[in-house]
């Protein structure tokens, strides 16, 4: 479904990604670990075209989409969902939703996709009206990912989706990520070191110093030695 | 003596109206793309000269209804393709701020004299919207001024209303907030800064419209307008749309009565002097939300 | 990215260094004359905009404010109080840098546009303020403007329009002294002080500078020095009147700046040059004259984003990368 092939990333003067390759078949979750600052974000927001200055092949559904803007590639279908979650803090969950169905493609589905979130999102069709600035960090963590549900998307790039939230909420996101996933949807997902994010990676890579140093799916990455040293300090 | 007052408090009011539609355009355009437009008060002559042209040069009919059919799409453009000539390009430097302002005072320059060189420096007027006055209680208010104050009020909640209910009025507020987020969920940001660029076109260019009726339009008309917009911006709070509503409607009172006390003359010190008040006790104006 | 001690000196010398010896050719035309001291008065004035500006980051759109205001100030002290203009002059540039730190203080707490909103609302304010029963009390002579302002004289030296050379001379110290004024600040610890404020505030607060104390004095210094340089404009010409307050000057002394590219000094220099040159040569356009100053704005900021400066850098950088031993004219990159 996506295909990278030798990617170079900068920003500014700094090289951040260095002849990056992978790719995501249709329907898995792949899971893109690895230290913090060595350039897991700047993949994906560089497969959104929210990276300046990009080298390098990025394939989607077989089509050439690096250096397309963003918004271009959301009507494509491909959606980036943020660590910090860059919602619309003054507008109502509601907005919040319905700006999620912006582009052109995700207009026609609209109304399908909201009832679809509110099915897995319970909490947020209570919430409507509620300002998203005074939502909790797990709620809006939810919010943030059923944002991105609403623009129709195939492809999801989802950033770090567990940061600062408790043990018990983090599963509750990784469970619902899997029944997306199951749904249907095809999902980039970068993480830093979580034990549990075994049971929903069909296949692992790892990225560092802006490059792929691990490939291999969940199996082996439990049997990889280096990879035990780097994540779980044994 | 009190009657007196009250004709000041009207005129107040219906100059009131104007600066606010026009005042919420300057803010529109600082908050969603924090650039500022020093060619705010040539736009606002452009404005002028666009229903003079029509109506008194091309001799158009229909009066004021297809003078603003015809203006604000005119404006509108002119305006949007504003933004993409000579603000957009400088978006990316780390200066920009600074430049766009240069850049905007370098083109009020040169419209200005643009009007002297098209129009002549003579002042031009507009006949009143509408003739006449209503009467109630021994105070007559004229209808021109009644037309005025309708039209901003209408064209202000116009404004409201797209932006609350429509797509692109969500999508304005979005970029306003949260410029990077806007840009995820796929709004076309640039899009979004050109067209509030053109939206701030149309009320300032309307503005234009309805005052000249009463104060004329004069190719250097537009400064008065560009400094009292951006005091009642900066009264009101650069980026608050309610409360340059306020301060537009506190300081059009404020210049009616100054300039009833003590003459026009007075009235830019009188701006001037709450400008600088505001800034000392509360830098972010009456709601503003960024300093 | 601005340019060392050695080749700023070397910049500055070479271009006053021609100035100085203009007069040998063209010093019996009155006209040139002229122009070769509105040079010099500009590039002052320019300078000291660079500085505030480009160098310290902070967006003040007083210049031309602050330069009217010494010049009145010289005019109304030689005029009313009889001072010798020498001290009127000094004087003036006192009060001008009095307004500056006015100016200055609400200033510190605002950000970006604010403050040239700010600085601009004074600009706009001072010409009502000068035409106005106030202004004719303090002596501004109200619309009609000042028109018998005496001249300075100093050693025996009357420095009038009639002494065109004399005066370009005064003019040429007065540019040297405020051009090595600027450069030791550029160069000193203030430099570095702006330069860490123009990166991060957090950072300099961290470095213990205190953003508010330099910037107050940069407000201070600049319009200090265009004041003085207002005041001797005045005694030069004569008269004065609203009509500097215009916002074609104001574009004016936009275009020497960003012509000469700005944070770039010494490069406004050559700015003010170029552009009170090409200005001159508008004058036949009569009305059309503005609006190209505008349109040259609008211009110039698109396609010139660092000046002739930034151009040079680049030319000297393309013939460094072409393989050349390049002779950067003193432009490099440290």
């Amino acid at each position: 479904m996506l295909t990278i092939t030798d990617l170079n990333a900068f920003y500014g003067q700094l090289h951040v990604l260095h002849g990056v390759s992978c790719e995501v078949l249709e329907g898995e979750v792949v899971v893109m670990l690895g230290p913090n600052g060595h350039g897991k974000s700047t993949l994906l927001k560089s497969v959104c075209g929210l990276v300046g200055r990009v080298e390098g092949s990025i394939t989607y559904k077989g089509k050439e989409i690096s250096g397309l803007s963003t918004e271009k590639l959301v009507n494509q279908g491909v959606i980036y969902i943020s660590e910090n979650r860059e919602l619309f803090g003054e507008m109502t969950v509601m907005e919040n939703l319905k700006l999620g169905a912006y582009s052109k493609y995700a207009r026609k589905a609209e109304k399908k996709n909201l009832a679809k979130v509110f099915e897995l999102f319970p909490v947020l069709a209570e919430r409507k009206k509620q300002l998203a600035s005074t939502m909790s960090g797990g709620e809006a963590r939810m919010l943030a990912i059923a944002r991105g549900l609403m623009s129709n998307a195939d492809f999801m790039c989802i950033d770090e989706p567990s940061l600062g939230l408790q043990p018990n909420l983090r599963m509750e996101v990784f469970n619902i990520i899997k029944e997306i996933n199951r749904q249907g949807k095809s999902i980039l997902l970068v993480e830093q070191n979580i034990p549990q994010i075994a049971d929903l990676a069909d296949r692992i890579y790892v990225l560092e110093e802006g490059r792929i140093t691990f490939d291999g799916d969940t199996e082996a990455a439990a049997q990889d030695e280096h990879l035990k040293e780097i994540f779980l300090g044994m | 003596m009190l009657l007196e007052y009250l004709d000041v408090f009207i005129s107040g009011m219906t100059i009131g109206s104007v600066y606010a539609l026009m005042a919420v355009g300057l803010t529109l355009v600082y908050g969603v793309s924090r650039a500022f437009n020093f060619a705010y008060g040539s736009f606002y002559s452009l404005g002028g000269y666009i229903a003079w042209v029509l109506m008194m040069l091309i001799g158009l009919r229909g009066g004021y209804f297809m003078v603003f059919a015809l203006a604000i799409p005119i404006l509108m453009v002119f305006g949007y393709f504003t933004e993409k000539a000579i603000v957009a390009p400088l978006r990316k430097r780390s200066d920009w701020e600074v430049k766009v302002m240069m850049i905007t005072l370098g083109l009020a320059l040169f419209m200005d004299n643009g009007y002297q060189v098209l129009f002549g420096p003579r002042m031009k007027s507009l006949p009143p919207i509408m003739d006449g006055a209503i009467e109630a209680g021994g105070i007559y208010i004229s209808n021109q001024d009644l037309m005025i104050f309708i039209l901003s009020i209408t064209g202000i909640l116009a404004f409201r209303w797209i932006l609350n209910n429509t797509r692109i009025g969500m999508a304005v507020r979005a970029v306003a907030q949260n410029p990077d987020g806007a840009q995820i969920v796929g709004i076309p940001k640039d899009k979004i800064f050109a067209a509030t660029f053109g939206i701030s076109t149309v009320m300032v260019g309307a503005g234009g419209v309805l005052l000249a009726q009463k104060y004329f339009i004069s190719p250097m008309g537009g400064w008065d307008i560009l400094v009292k917009s951006w005091v009642i911006t900066a009264f009101g709070g650069m980026g608050s749309i309610r409360g340059g509503l306020y301060a537009a409607f506190i300081l059009g009172l404020l210049e009616a009565f100054v300039g009833y006390w003590f003459g026009l003359n007075w009235v830019l010190f009188a701006l001037f002097a709450v400008l600088l008040t505001t800034l000392a006790i509360r830098p972010q104006g009456l709601m503003g939300k960024w300093g | 990215m601005s340019m060392n001690w050695k080749s700023m000196s070397a910049f500055i010398a070479v271009i006053y260094g021609i100035m100085a010896i203009m007069p040998l050719f063209v010093g019996d035309v009155d006209h040139l004359m002229h122009i070769l001291i509105m040079c010099l008065i500009w590039a002052v004035v320019a300078s000291c905009w660079d500085l505030i500006m480009g160098f310290a980051g902070i967006f003040s759109f007083g210049q031309v404010a602050f330069f009217v205001i010494g010049a009145y100030a010289s005019a109304i002290f030689s005029i009313d109080f009889g001072i010798n203009p020498f001290f009127a002059m000094l004087l003036a540039g006192t009060v001008a840098g009095g307004f500056g730190v006015l100016v200055g203080l609400p200033c510190l707490r605002l950000k970006g546009a604010y403050v040239a909103l700010v600085t601009f609302a004074v600009h706009m304010i001072l010409e009502p303020f000068l035409k106005s029963g106030m202004g004719r009390a303090i002596g501004t002579g109200g619309s009609m403007g000042i028109l018998t302002i005496p001249p300075l004289e100093l050693f025996g030296i009357s420095f009038t329009a009639d002494n065109k050379i004399a005066v370009f001379y005064a003019a040429l110290v007065l540019a040297v002294v405020c051009s090595v004024i600027i450069m030791l600040v550029i160069r000193s610890f203030w430099g570095t002080a702006f330069l860490a404020l123009k990166d991060s505030e957090d950072f300099a607060a961290s470095l213990g500078v205190s953003g508010l104390r330099y910037k107050l004095a940069v407000f201070a210094l600049t319009s200090f020095l265009t004041g003085l340089v207002g005041g001797f404009y005045g005694h030069y010409v004569g008269m004065l009147s609203t009509r500097m307050l215009g916002i074609d000057l104001f574009v004016t002394l936009m275009i020497m700046l960003v012509l000469g590219g700005i944070g770039q000094y010494p490069g406004v220099i050559l700015g003010a040059i170029m552009t009170v040159g090409i200005n001159e040569n508008l004058s036949a356009l009569g009305s059309y004259r503005p609006m190209i100053l505008g349109a040259m704005v609008v211009v110039l900021v698109l396609l010139l984003p660092d000046g002739i400066i930034g151009l040079l850098r680049r030319f000297a950088f393309w013939k460094t990368s072409a393989g050349e031993k390049a002779v950067t004219g003193g432009v490099d990159n440290n």
